[in-house]
């Protein structure tokens, strides 16, 4: 243990401060989760009973197909980004051909497109191919959006992987495809998963692009939960369980991959 | 050597072919030719149709019967009072918050740089970070439960601590300063945790120089740490910027631009202009311009980066 000096203790207390300030309005909603609809709007606040599970129940009755969706939809557009962009970064970083650096900064150009100039057009081309309110639009959508950041966070990964290991094995007559799958990506598959989780965590997360390419069917769990707001009435029950279930991914991310959130939100720009 | 070994275990050595080259060249074509086609028709292609869409006047119902008005769309855009205040309260909240942000990061990077010697402090550090990753839709959702003016917590506590209960996101001022203050919570971890990572990369001897000669701490942080810590800050406001033109999820659920149009931004404005009014032409300008001012300011603030850089 190191010596404790008098101003640990104020940093202390600031850090409190600091934990406290984040944390209070998400624990706050969280607790709300157990409480009636009564509880929930009570002034002064009461403290809920956290055997009290009606509002999951009632909320997961009525919108798991939604919650499904989301799930299918994170699962698909990861996997889907990952697929593409994986290939494309070993490329960009071991093809010695012209123009890799020019395409590179293409890729990381598109990340500058926002959503809401893609939102119309990706409603036509869905439309018009008989893909609206349907999840694999979504999927196609999710997955383009974060192919920039997945081949340029796998970049800086795939990178590490020595030069003398992959031009051996290209010696003995590995074709492309053996060296990544082989080689680089075992050799990688640490930062990869990050890479990915990322990927899951963004498509949780989105919006707007759902709001545009869904209405009924094929709606994520965000949408739905954004109408228990909208129409007159405000459902706080629901709301508040939805924001749990919603919240749960990411906060657990968070908590296990603090050391990689750095380099994966600047693109790779900053190391951790 | 573990890769050494696998390589001597796995695979077939073939001999090399005429064929070789171009089988090669096939192979490098496979891996990356399918991943710009997609990215060309979910990006580029988007973009030209909007463009497009951007010099008509069309409707979502009937984009058959676009009419060509050329950039008579634009000059609407830019004499239409509601688009100038979206972009004035976009400017407002990008400035207030990445002001604000940087601020209260760098102070929260300070304290845990100071802490780092103490294990748990990790764990502290964390908690801090719960914001930043969590769904912008249901931040909306907890700011809409906690500011609420009669069931919410923040009036409560203010009444209990012997203040005037605020109607958050009744008043103008107070609904954009609710915003401000979103914002704030959500992205000051993301400014602590760039701010903490040069922190840590400042080299001991220079702080051991400075205590040589004498420094107090106020001049090891003006002369050492702020210029350290300056173009990691640079780079996370210009992605910060990005995301403030972005910000959607957050006004859709609590004000949806209001009281008035005090809350009204940019993003907002070309989603009620597409699927309120229908009007894809004016909200694909919108969001064009949105683009436009994007590539400007990150252009502008990846020059300031390099200068910074090379002083």
């Amino acid at each position: 243990m190191p010596k404790v000096r008098a101003k640990d203790v104020g940093l202390l207390a600031a850090a409190l401060g600091f934990v406290l300030f984040a944390v209070a309005p998400i624990a706050w909603m969280a607790l709300g989760a157990f409480k009636t609809t009564a509880g929930l709007i009570s002034i002064p606040p009461v403290w809920p009973d956290f055997t009290y599970l009606d509002n999951f129940s009632q909320l997961l009755r009525e919108n798991y197909p939604f919650l499904l969706n989301s799930i299918v939809v994170t699962l698909g557009a990861t996997v889907l980004a990952m697929v593409l962009s994986i290939p494309m970064a070993f490329g960009l970083v071991n093809f010695k051909l012209r123009g890799t650096n020019a395409l590179a900064d293409w890729i990381l150009s598109t990340r500058m497109m926002p959503p809401i100039a893609a939102a119309v057009p990706l409603f036509v081309i869905f439309r018009n191919l008989g893909l609206l309110d349907n999840v694999v639009a979504l999927i196609i959508a999710y997955a383009g959006f974060n192919i920039p950041f997945a081949v340029w966070v796998s970049m800086s990964f795939l990178r590490r992987v020595p030069k003398e290991v992959l031009e051996a094995a290209r010696m003995d007559g590995c074709s492309w495809f053996q060296l990544l799958l082989r080689i680089a990506l075992p050799l990688s598959i640490s930062g990869i998963v990050t890479v990915a989780t990322f990927v899951f965590i963004f498509s949780w997360n989105e919006f707007l692009l759902a709001l545009f390419l869904t209405t009924r069917e094929a709606r994520t769990f965000p949408i739905v939960v954004s109408s228990f707001i909208s129409t007159g009435k405000v459902y706080w029950d629901l709301i508040a369980a939805a924001s749990v279930i919603q919240i749960l991914p990411p906060v657990v991310f968070t908590l296990l991959m603090q050391r990689h959130i750095v380099s994966g939100l600047t693109m790779g720009a900053v190391k951790d | 050597m573990p890769a050494q070994a696998t390589l001597g275990r796995a695979y077939p050595v073939r001999p090399a072919r005429r064929t070789f080259l171009r089988a090669n060249g096939f192979q490098q074509a496979a891996m990356m030719l399918p991943t710009c086609l997609f990215l060309v028709f979910l990006t580029i292609y988007p973009f030209v149709y909007s463009v497009y869409l951007s010099l008509h006047q069309v409707k979502l119902t009937t984009l058959n019967r676009a009419v060509f008005v050329g950039l008579r769309n634009y000059t609407n855009l830019l004499t239409d009072g509601l688009f100038l205040h979206a972009l004035r309260n976009t400017a407002v909240l990008a400035v207030c918050s990445i002001t604000l942000e940087i601020l209260i990061g760098f102070a929260a990077a300070k304290v845990f740089f100071e802490l780092s010697r103490w294990r748990f402090v990790v764990v502290l550090r964390s908690l801090y970070l719960l914001p930043m990753m969590a769904t912008p839709l249901i931040v909306g959702m907890i700011a809409a439960y906690v500011f609420n003016p009669t069931i919410g917590i923040v009036n409560y506590l203010i009444e209990l601590l012997g203040g005037t209960p605020v109607s958050w996101f009744g008043e103008p001022t107070t609904a954009m300063a609710a915003m401000v203050l979103i914002n704030v919570w959500q992205w000051s971890p993301f400014m602590m945790l760039l701010t903490l990572a040069a922190l840590t990369s400042i080299r001991d001897d220079l702080y051991e120089a400075a205590r040589v000669d004498g420094a107090k701490w106020y001049h090891l942080v003006w002369y050492i740490e702020i210029p350290s810590v300056l173009n990691v800050v640079l780079l996370g406001a210009i992605l910060r910027i990005i995301d403030v033109l972005r910000f959607f999820d957050v006004v859709y659920v609590t004000t949806r631009g209001g009281p008035g149009d005090a809350t009204m931004v940019v993003t907002l404005y070309a989603y009620l202009q597409d699927f309120q009014f229908f009007q894809v032409g004016v909200g694909s300008a919108a969001a064009v311009l949105i683009l436009g001012i994007s590539i400007v300011v990150t252009t502008f603030a990846v020059k300031l980066l390099r200068v910074v850089e090379d002083a």
